[in-house]
């Protein structure tokens, strides 16, 4: 059993750690990252192998060891989710992500107010808990702004300063400069996403993506290879925190990392302040570190278990939740999917990064007129192969063939054969509504390698203003399939109410105490030296993949901790 | 019996050199086999095309010869399209359970079993030994969750396993043990591990063609000879 004195303790050195580590490092404050998972090299992804990385998820956590549960309602038994969806070493999700990397637009910041101005309260859901951020598209356009330089993304402006560009996004935010890098070169299932889309008078564009298009700050350009989702990078393209922020901050000189360390509780003492953390090392010992700022940065599951298993008398519903807020509202993204193939030419899909290539976005958020439809908020569209990764297991795994053919034998055979290469998806990410009855807690049953109970999720997404949506945007994708000339364009089920990707919620942030559990910094309301940051903070999600807002956050806390909490340690609002 | 004893010490003598030589002989380009002879005492690389039902890390013969058979009818090989036989996609789950699957190993040998007793409450005869219509047949009640007697895995647990297996070993790198001679790449078109598209290949229409298909261990082999010219010669 050690202890070790710090100023600050991260927890989980992954999209966000990675930020709050060199930003605080850089201003002289001594930091302690602890990661349960290894710190992997480029070299180490030297192998572009689909089994390892697609099939066995090698870079994710293991359902079995750290089971996240799921069931549908609280009378069902919850089982471990087969596929975790999240990051299990330095660097975490951003090793293997598929990069998109999307600032939300303005109306995700107020989705309550805009939905009320516009249809009226009786547009919302009597059961939702849909609601406004404490803070604005303006707050957070500088820490956007910094994230992707700082990064590196590539993408094309749509809107510069209000003024449209006539490429990119038509209906992105307003941005103060262009992207720093040219978007991505389409690949041929862009080119033809692109020619449906324009054809029915869309704005269809190159997905903008943390990977890199040309060489940046001494790491060289993509080389188009598609092993890029659920796939280390190896080029150290991928704009990783791995890549990135990691080497930052080493050279601080201020920060050391903790591999294979695995956090069980955050300490607290009478004065209502956390003193630090406890965790189990590689070789089995237990340890603790004492800090005068703790920040739990670990995803949405531990980021809610570790201040529910945190306990004391003096906070006898977990830490930091007076409100009764922690672990509600929990969000993910579902997939609703169209399939394209054709008979008189090749897509060849397995070029170029794989996840969510080419995008438009007409559908989003409140982009088009919801009037007289059933649901409010939208979804991104996109083309992307089967499963966001593009080699043939994938396809054969998560294609179901066209109605008629089997899913085996001779005719399955010839249909992987000849379709393969000629196929592409057509994908729409949901904007879901927040529910306060979907929920993370502690399972009863499950428990981890550790001994710790396991995060376990209540959630259904399929409520009407849900239902109605994948309705309307699966029409959607057919029409575009149509239109992009394809033989054959045929759907995929939607399956079980299970969460989808990008896990969200649990930790929500608001203007007001009472209704969550931490500020827009991510501090919380009950204890000022406890900060806890990602997307279990996003009070709503947005059609748009979560990363680059997760990261707009952790510049915009780092930024509030370094100029204002060092200097007078309290709340900051 | 005796072909299986055969087959079985071929395989030991060939694991001498390491599993991953076992997945890979005869696979991979000159550069690798060429490291693989140095090997005294490594068998001749021919013997891995000695019989097509390749076992013996885990199975015994009566289940690698049932799942040889399951396989085959999952995906089936013609003439000019490669099957499951074909591509070695018994030897990758033979290797896999042996391995990265241990924790799969009763999953199989009950799944096998009531396989087994179903067909032979069902046609008086063992899997592997019924016709192939009627295998579909028994295959297409096990999806379907129709089959009788199984409990754990359910009839269609062990349909779904087995049918993700099979995809593994027909497109997974042929280091695993399956996809032999790319046969699965080759029968979708899927030109393997690239590290580099080009402008021009992304613009193309038609088939991947530019550059041979290259498997893990070739590629090892390529870096370590980067990196060490005299180290392979
Ligand atoms: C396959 C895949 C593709 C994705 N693609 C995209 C995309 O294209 N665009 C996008 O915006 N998002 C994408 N995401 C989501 C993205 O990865 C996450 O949003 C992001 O990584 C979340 O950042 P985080 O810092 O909160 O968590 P993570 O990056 O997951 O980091 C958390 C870290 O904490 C560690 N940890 C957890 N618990 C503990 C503990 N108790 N003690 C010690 N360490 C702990 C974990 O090991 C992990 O490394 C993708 C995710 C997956 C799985």
């Amino acid at each position: 059993m050690a202890t070790q004195k710090t100023d600050v303790v991260i927890v989980g050195v992954g999209a966000v750690g990675g930020i709050l580590a060199a930003e605080l490092g850089k201003a002289g404050m001594k930091v302690i990252g602890l990661e349960r998972g290894p710190r992997l090299t480029t070299q180490d992804f030297s192998a572009l192998d689909e089994l390892r990385y697609f099939q066995r998820q090698e870079l994710r956590p293991s359902s079995k060891r750290q089971p996240v549960t799921w069931r549908p309602d609280a009378k069902t038994n919850a089982k471990p989710l087969p596929i975790l969806n999240y990051g299990n070493q330095a660097g975490g999700g951003t090793v293997h992500y598929g990069a998109l990397s999307w600032r939300f637009h303005e109306d995700d910041f107020r989705a309550r107010s805009h939905t009320i101005e516009r249809y009226g309260a009786s547009a919302i859901p009597a059961d939702s808990s849909l609601t406004d951020w404490p803070l604005t598209y303006a707050d957070l356009e500088p820490f956007y702004d910094q994230a992707e330089y700082e990064l590196g993304v590539s993408g094309r402006a749509g809107n510069l300063q209000g003024r449209k560009t006539d490429a990119g996004n038509p209906f992105e935010a307003p941005r103060r400069r262009e992207y720093p890098l040219p978007a991505l070169l389409p690949d041929q299932s862009g080119v033809i996403f692109a020619a449906a889309g324009q054809k029915l008078g869309y704005h269809p564009f190159s997905s903008p993506r943390a990977i890199l298009s040309q060489p940046y700050q001494g790491r060289a350009g993509c080389t188009y290879c598609g092993f890029c989702q659920s796939f280390g990078c190896h080029m150290a393209a991928k704009s990783s925190i791995l890549v990135t922020k990691l080497p930052e901050a080493d050279a601080t000189g201020n920060f050391k990392l903790l591999t294979g360390t695995m956090c069980y509780r955050v300490n607290s003492d009478n004065s209502g302040r956390v003193t630090g953390v406890s965790y189990y090392a590689a070789d089995g010992s237990d340890n603790t570190i004492e800090a005068d700022l703790v920040i739990l940065a670990t995803f949405i599951y531990d980021n809610t278990r570790l201040l529910l298993l945190s306990k004391t008398a003096k906070f006898p519903n977990g830490l930091a939740n007076s409100s009764g807020q922690l672990g509600k509202h929990l969000m993910a993204h579902i997939g609703a999917r169209v399939f394209v193939a054709f008979d008189d030419r090749y897509v060849n899909i397995y070029m170029g990064p794989s996840a969510q290539k080419h995008s438009l976005d007409d559908f989003n958020a409140d982009n088009f007129d919801h009037s007289g439809m059933k649901f409010v908020r939208g979804a991104q569209l996109s083309v992307t192969p089967a499963d966001l990764e593009a080699g043939p297991i994938g396809a054969s795994i998560s294609m179901n063939p066209p109605p008629g053919i089997p899913r085996w034998g001779a005719a399955y055979r010839d249909f992987l054969a000849k379709y393969f290469a000629r196929y592409a998806a057509f994908i729409a990410q949901t904007e879901n509504l927040p529910y306060a009855d979907q929920t993370v807690d502690l399972d009863p049953h499950v428990r981890d390698q550790y001994g710790m109970p396991a995060p376990r999720l209540t959630y259904d997404w399929r409520r009407p203003n849900e239902v109605a949506r994948i309705e309307f945007l699966l029409n959607k994708l057919e029409e575009l399939g149509r239109a992009s000339g394809a033989t054959h364009v045929w759907r995929s089920p939607t399956g079980s109410g299970a969460p989808g990707a990008h896990h969200e919620g649990g930790t929500r942030m608001g203007s007001d105490p009472k209704l969550s559990v931490v500020n827009r910094y991510g501090q919380s309301w009950d204890i000022p030296n406890l900060f806890v940051i990602g997307s279990s903070t996003f009070p709503t999600m947005s059609g748009f993949n979560p990363t680059l807002t997760i990261q707009a956050l952790a510049y915009s806390s780092a930024d509030a901790i370094v100029n204002r909490y060092k200097k007078s340690p309290g709340a900051l609002v | 019996m005796s072909k299986h004893d055969s087959t079985r010490r071929s395989f030991l003598k060939r694991a001498a050199v390491g599993a991953g030589a076992v997945a890979g002989s005869g696979l991979v380009p000159d550069v690798y086999t060429q490291t693989l002879e140095q090997h005294k005492d490594a068998a001749a690389p021919s013997e891995s095309h000695a019989t097509s039902i390749q076992h013996g890390a885990f199975f015994n013969y009566e289940q690698g010869t049932t799942i040889a058979a399951f396989t085959e009818r999952l995906m089936p090989g013609a003439p000019g399209k490669a099957g499951a036989r074909d591509a070695g996609v018994l030897n990758y789950i033979d290797l896999a359970l042996a391995g990265a699957y241990a924790d799969l190993q009763d999953f199989y040998r009950r799944g096998l079993a009531e396989l087994d007793a179903y067909c032979r409450t069902t046609y008086k005869q063992p899997f592997a030994q019924l016709e192939p219509a009627r295998q579909d047949e028994v295959i297409t009640t096990l999806e379907q969750g129709k089959a009788a007697g199984f409990s754990w895995p359910t009839a269609q647990e062990f349909f779904n396993v087995v049918r993700t297996h099979t995809m593994e070993g027909m497109f997974a790198d042929p280091i695993y043990g399956g996809n032999r001679d790319f046969a699965g790449w080759r029968l979708v078109g899927f030109p393997g591990a690239q590290g580099n598209f080009t402008a021009t290949d992304l613009q193309n229409k038609q088939t991947f063609t530019r550059a041979p298909m290259t498997g893990l261990q070739a590629q090892a082999g390529l870096q370590a000879q980067a990196k060490n010219p005299q180290r392979t010669e």
